[in-house]
């Protein structure tokens, strides 16, 4: 029986809105995909691309950063300069080796439990479909 | 050394149910770092936190691991157990094994407890770099700020105010009270909303501790808790609140209506008006808008709103001293003005624009000039001479006279009126009428001298000698040449001189057959004076019917007057005989690409000459100023043949000379040249106050053009209503005299005209208040204001509104009179409302007797309005069913259910009331269409309970409609950074626990901004409210979050990126002592967002609590 592929996705949540409505599906008993690994960070401008590259370079399938909407940061304008970096990040990214579409920026509200768990469920089949990461050359990892 | 102790929850079967909590615990055992584990049932109650401490103690563990719910519910609790075990409370780390786990992977317990284990992996990977933290004290404000007057504001004020806190309670309506006020009586007592609200609402603006501030909106909000600056936008009453006694002589006086947005529209108001009788503060308000089209596109910016407002009122007199205000010769400008506010009158996207130049001349005409009282002057003495007693120069001496200077004005020709005198013939203008308006100045104290050319008689420079200040308003009477061989010819009469000789009643000698060359007003009047002195006339123009620049209704009245136009044609030479023209030779034209004017081009079709027999040509290709006498000065001249000035202050080179109207511009307009009359008399008086000139040029006015949604908006509510035509003198018998033409309105015609006017400014600004209130308490120049408050905490109370239920058409609101909505049956059976608690159906005013409600309307439905409930309205359908069987004992109610929502105290009863006492009936099903039949609304529903159809014959349909946040909750939302859901609901900070908190700290919530609330829910919550902020308040100091940014020296740079992305300004640059520049963190200011630390390049900011080893650790951990 073939075993079938299980992406592993590491995920960057802002504090004040998409943890939240990460905890909102919970709440709401919304199930999804197992695959991702939740890091909590204060605000979506926290992100630095340095995580990111790390996370791909460690091996991981997919990275997802979440924030709050545009206009709508705790922060008033974290999510807008998180919104220009990783414009700017993911076509890089397809520079180094590493499919950009692994990358993927989502805006995710306090309340929006149900969008959440759609938000990690479609990811997560897109890279199944994706299939596992083509390795860097050997140096690059660690 | 790291000793970590890692402690899984089972949360009773929440977590421990899906994870497998020994595997996980095995799993932590040989984690680096670790050297405790233990599970628990719940962790977080009082034994569950008694054993972690334990744990710590024993154990030596000197960080700590919790796998438990997130850490939004306990991570607060949680560093609280650490801190008591002796650990510093920033040495925990929280693995979230519940909402983010075992509450989502409910299907999949396998893969759940591997995730689990690598969650606690992360966290114990974080926790080891975790370092001791330490939150600093500041300083609070103890002040409140209330957002929001409603029920849930009033009680939030009223407890923290009596608390022994300040207050400052702010309301964006005139008065507080909010849709309590609306209500006519509440359930389930019955009480009359009013007599239980207002004693609240009086209390409140009378409490010494509380700041009533109603106009008025919270613009912007700075700074974190304790520590809030708040800036409130004050907006302008125009009524001064010391002073207005709310008698009600200004609002009997008031000539604009529009609907009462207090009565749901259902009745009017008027623009200066009281919302309900109770209101507080019970004092008026001026409802005005932005300044209408109208007025901003006039040169001289007449209250063309108020005076058409007084006509439609019938009050002739008072419009006619509006209209004076600003307008020194209304009887001119009603009858010559070209009227720019038609073009923008808002009217004209519906149908047509107003009349309100000949409103204008209306008004004029209805009072005799002569009888106007001449106000008291105080003279100063200073002297002015004015150049030219035209529009220009009469405006200025007239406004300069009123100022208290002494003016002589010397006019070159024999008769005062420039222009509109020598230029507009006497059919437009009537001689005796200009005359009467001139002679009004003359009795203010304005010397006119005719027959006194400057430059001849008297000399410029002896006019500097004997005046103070000299204003050169000499206009633009020479006539521009035709430039073509043979114009010197005898029959060559240029079109000024020509009008000027006939005006003037001198010898005018024209031949049989005139051509009239050019397209301009002057044009058109040369050749229908021309043909009323006999002659056929032809218009020769070189460029097409658009591009002519004469007033449109002009070219109509000369083609009715028999004037051929000849467009695409100029004349190329004048064929003389004998010295005496006897043709023109002319050259057809073709339009090319536009010039600078941004008219097309002219070009000439070569080969297309064709001759016209004609024996007069009238050359009126338009006027430039004589400016020969201002060399006598040296006054500097443009290139352009006109006075040089300073655009702002209209002042010349020379000290002591101004210049105004034509002799500045060129021809322009009469309005234009009275603009700049006044404008230049403004000037004028400063200097000989000796006050400074002004030195910015007033902005171009130009109105805008409205929206798509608004024409379509204004199209919607008003019906087409095509302008009054003004009666005037028929063709043939005009041509004969110079009587006037236009006929003008009758007083009927006038009124109905006027009252096609839509309040585009709701207050006209007629000034009828002001002259009624003997308080002296209406102050139209009134401005808004921004007021800043430092404030230590907010409570935001911005209440609901309902929904429109347009969007469901079966429904026929708006089409079908008698469907109202709850809120306005409400006002209907209200004793202030507007029927006088008489339930009147909107279409013919009689009683119902059959109603019809509907529930949900907008709720309950995610397709078409809001998924959730709006909670109340079950409630006040039952209300409104029994107030109506009490109202009228004949009356028969019927509610269309899917529910019946009565959980509160005293509610079922009271539904059952309804039933049982009052024969309300019941129906459980849905309605599907309304129609009208007749008088009545036939009601197509459904009882489900019997399943069959069901169609009620009502007389009165009322529909539940949903409960939505405010307007501008979103915005307030984003102004405090506040989270809100897709509803526009704010959110508390947990549903079940926290109900009026935010998760921004001193922020609090109360009532339906929160979700539909009634009123013993708000005012509850304005109470647990207030009891937050006297909790916050009771504090001497409050404790900093330590999670804040910190500037690694030693690698920074200096190149200052991280300030530029900082939200809060909370890093500052300083100099080191080796000459660095380096940047540092105001810890007070830092809010932790982190931006710096993505933002630095060279790794010098870090973020504690999130630092970059601590994120790169969880990243790495899950390859261990």
């Amino acid at each position: 029986m073939a075993i079938e592929f299980q992406p592993r996705i590491v995920g960057f949540l802002c504090n004040w809105c998409s943890y939240a409505g990460a905890d909102m599906a919970g709440t709401s008993r919304i199930t999804y995909p197992t695959n991702i690994r939740i890091i909590r960070v204060p605000c979506s401008g926290r992100v630095d691309p340095l995580l990111i590259v790390k996370s791909f370079q460690m091996g991981a399938d997919g990275v997802l950063i979440a924030g709050c909407h545009p206009g709508d940061c705790h922060y008033t304008e974290g999510n807008y300069y998180a919104r220009r970096r990783f414009a700017l990040l993911k076509p890089f990214l397809d520079y180094l080796g590493i499919e950009s579409a692994r990358f993927r920026v989502e805006w995710v509200s306090a309340s929006e439990g149900k969008r959440w768990s759609q938000v990690v469920t479609s990811f997560t089949n897109d890279l199944t479909k994706l299939g596992p990461r083509k390795a860097l050359a050997p140096e690059a990892t660690r | 050394m790291a000793r970590v102790g890692v402690f899984i929850c089972y949360c009773g079967a929440n977590i421990g149910g899906t994870i497998n909590i020994d595997k996980v615990l095995e799993a932590a055992k040989k984690m680096p770092m670790v050297a405790f584990v233990d599970a628990n049932k719940y962790t977080c109650s009082e034994p569950g936190q008694l054993s972690v401490r334990d744990a710590i103690v024993k154990n030596r563990l000197n960080r700590v691991v919790i796998g438990n719910c997130s850490p939004r519910m306990h991570e607060n609790t949680f560093r609280k157990t650490v801190a008591q075990a002796g650990l510093n409370p920033y040495l925990l780390e929280i693995a979230n094994l519940r909402e983010h786990c075992s509450w989502v992977h409910g299907n999949n317990k396998d893969s759940a407890t591997d995730k689990a284990i690598e969650l606690v992996r992360m966290a114990v990977a974080k926790v080891g770099r975790d370092e001791a933290l330490f939150p600093k004290r500041f300083g609070l404000t103890k002040r409140a700020l209330v957002i929001g007057g409603g029920i849930a504001g009033i009680q939030a004020a009223l407890d923290i105010a009596n608390s022994g806190h300040e207050v400052v309670l702010v309301e964006r309506e005139p008065t507080v009270g909010g849709r309590m006020a609306q209500l006519d009586k509440t359930f389930p007592t019955l009480d009359c909303s009013a007599c239980i609200l207002t004693p609240k609402m009086v209390d409140v603006a009378q409490h010494p501790k509380i700041t009533l501030l109603t106009c008025a909106e919270v613009e912007e909000v700075k700074g974190f808790v304790g520590n809030f600056e708040v800036k409130i936008k004050q907006k302008a009453r125009y009524v001064d609140l010391k002073k207005c006694t709310a008698c009600g002589d200004c609002t009997k006086g008031c000539p604009v209506e529009v609907p009462s947005e207090f009565n749901m529209e259902l009745g009017k108001r008027k623009a200066i008006y009281i919302p309900f009788p109770q209101a507080v503060p019970n004092k008026f308000v001026i409802d005005k808008r932005e300044t209408p089209p109208c007025k901003t596109t006039c040169p001289i910016h007449m209250d063309v709103q108020g005076y058409l407002a007084l006509i439609a009122n019938g009050k002739f007199k008072e419009a006619y001293e509006l209209i004076r205000r600003t307008n020194t010769l209304p009887s001119v400008l009603g009858r010559v003005c070209y009227h720019p506010c038609e073009q923008a009158c808002k009217r004209g996207y519906v149908d047509q624009p107003l009349s309100i130049c000949s409103l204008k001349r209306f008004a004029s005409d209805q009072y005799d000039i002569d009888s106007l009282p001449v106000p008291e002057i105080t003279k100063t003495g200073k002297r002015v001479a004015v150049i030219g007693a035209g529009p220009a120069g009469l405006t200025a001496a007239h406004d300069l006279a009123l100022a208290g200077h002494q003016v002589t004005i010397f006019e070159a020709l024999p008769e005062p009126g420039g222009m509109v005198r020598v230029g507009i013939p006497e059919y437009r203008m009537p001689r005796d009428i200009l005359s009467k308006d001139i002679q009004y100045i003359q009795k203010l104290g304005v010397e006119i001298i005719t027959n006194a050319r400057v430059g001849e008689k008297p000399k410029l420079v002896e006019l500097q000698k004997l005046f103070d200040a000299i204003l050169m308003a000499s206009g633009a009477h020479n006539s521009l040449k035709l430039n073509v061989p043979g114009e010197e010819s005898e029959g060559v009469f240029h079109g000024v001189d020509f009008l000027r000789a006939v005006n003037l009643g001198q010898k005018a000698d024209i031949g049989q057959r005139v051509a009239v060359i050019g397209g301009g007003n002057t044009a058109i009047d040369a050749a229908r004076v021309a043909r009323r002195l006999g002659s056929t006339v032809t218009i020769v123009y070189r460029r097409g019917r658009d591009e002519m620049p004469a007033n449109e209704t002009e070219i109509l009245a000369a083609e009715e007057e028999g004037i051929e136009i000849m467009l695409l044609a100029a004349p190329t030479k004048v064929i003389a005989e004998g010295g005496k023209v006897k043709a023109i030779e002319c050259v057809r034209m073709k339009l090319g690409t536009p010039d600078a004017s941004g008219r097309p081009r002219p070009e000439p079709i070569a080969g297309s000459e064709f001759k016209l027999d004609v024996d007069t040509v009238i050359p009126a290709l338009g006027q430039a100023p004589n400016l020969v006498f201002a060399k006598d000065l040296n006054v500097a001249v443009s290139g352009k043949g006109t006075v040089k000035v300073d655009e702002a202050s209209l002042a010349t080179n020379i000290q002591g000379v101004f210049a105004c109207g034509d002799a500045v511009t060129g021809p322009l307009m009469v309005v234009d040249a009275m603009a700049s009359g006044r404008k230049a008399a403004g000037s004028i008086d400063a200097y000989l106050k000796g006050e400074p000139l002004p030195t910015t040029a007033e902005p171009k006015a130009e109105a805008k053009k409205p929206s798509e949604e608004e024409i379509e908006a204004l199209k919607e509510e008003y019906p087409e209503m095509p302008r009054l035509k003004m009666a005037e003198m028929p063709a043939e018998k005009r041509i004969k005299s110079f009587a006037e033409v236009e006929l003008g309105f009758t007083p009927e015609q006038a009124q109905e005209e006027a009252k096609r006017c839509l309040a585009c400014g709701v207050c006209s600004e007629c000034r009828e208040c002001e002259r009624l209130c003997q308080a002296g308490a209406i102050d139209h120049s009134m401005k808004d204001e921004v007021l800043t408050y430092q404030i230590g905490s907010i409570v935001v109370a911005t209440g609901y509104k309902t929904s429109d239920p347009k969007a469901y058409g079966e429904f026929g609101y708006g089409r079908l009179p008698d469907v109202v909505t709850g809120l306005q049956l409400e006002r209907l059976l209200s004793a202030s409302g507007p029927t006088s608690g008489e339930v009147l159906r909107p279409s013919d005013g009689k009683h119902p007797h059959t109603v019809v409600f509907i529930s949900c309307v907008g709720s309950r439905d995610e397709l078409k309005g809001h998924a959730y409930c709006s909670k109340f309205c079950c409630m006040y359908m039952a209300k409104q069913a029994i107030m109506l069987k009490e109202h009228d004992p004949h009356v028969q109610c019927y509610i269309f259910y899917i529910d019946i929502r009565a959980g509160g105290k005293d509610f079922d009863e009271f539904s059952r009331r309804a039933q049982q006492e009052y024969g309300t009936l019941w129906l459980r099903g849905r309605v599907s269409k309304l129609y009208q039949d007749g008088d009545k609304v036939m009601v197509c529903g459904e009882d489900s309970l019997i399943g069959r159809p069901v169609e009620i014959a009502a007389d009165l349909v009322v529909l539940a409609t949903a409960a939505e946040p405010n307007e501008g909750a979103a915005h307030l939302a984003q102004t405090l950074k506040v989270s809100y859901d897709t509803n526009n609901f704010f959110i508390e900070a947990h549903p079940k626990l926290r109900p009026v908190e935010t998760q921004t700290d001193g922020i609090f919530l109360a009532g339906s901004c929160v979700g539909p609330r009634d009123i013993p829910e708000s005012v509850a919550q304005g109470g647990a409210a207030a009891a937050k902020v006297a909790a916050l308040f009771s504090q001497e100091f409050l404790t900093s979050d330590p999670m804040v940014s910190s500037i690694d020296q030693a690698k920074c740079s200096g190149c200052l990126l991280c300030q530029d992305v900082c939200p809060f300004s909370a890093i500052e640059s300083q100099k080191l002592r080796d000459g660095r520049t380096v940047s540092v963190t105001n810890e007070s200011l830092c809010k932790g967002c982190g931006l710096c630390v993505a933002a630095c390049r060279f790794g010098a900011a870090n973020l504690r609590g999130f630092t970059q080893q601590q994120l790169l650790a969880e990243v790495v951990s899950l390859w261990q």
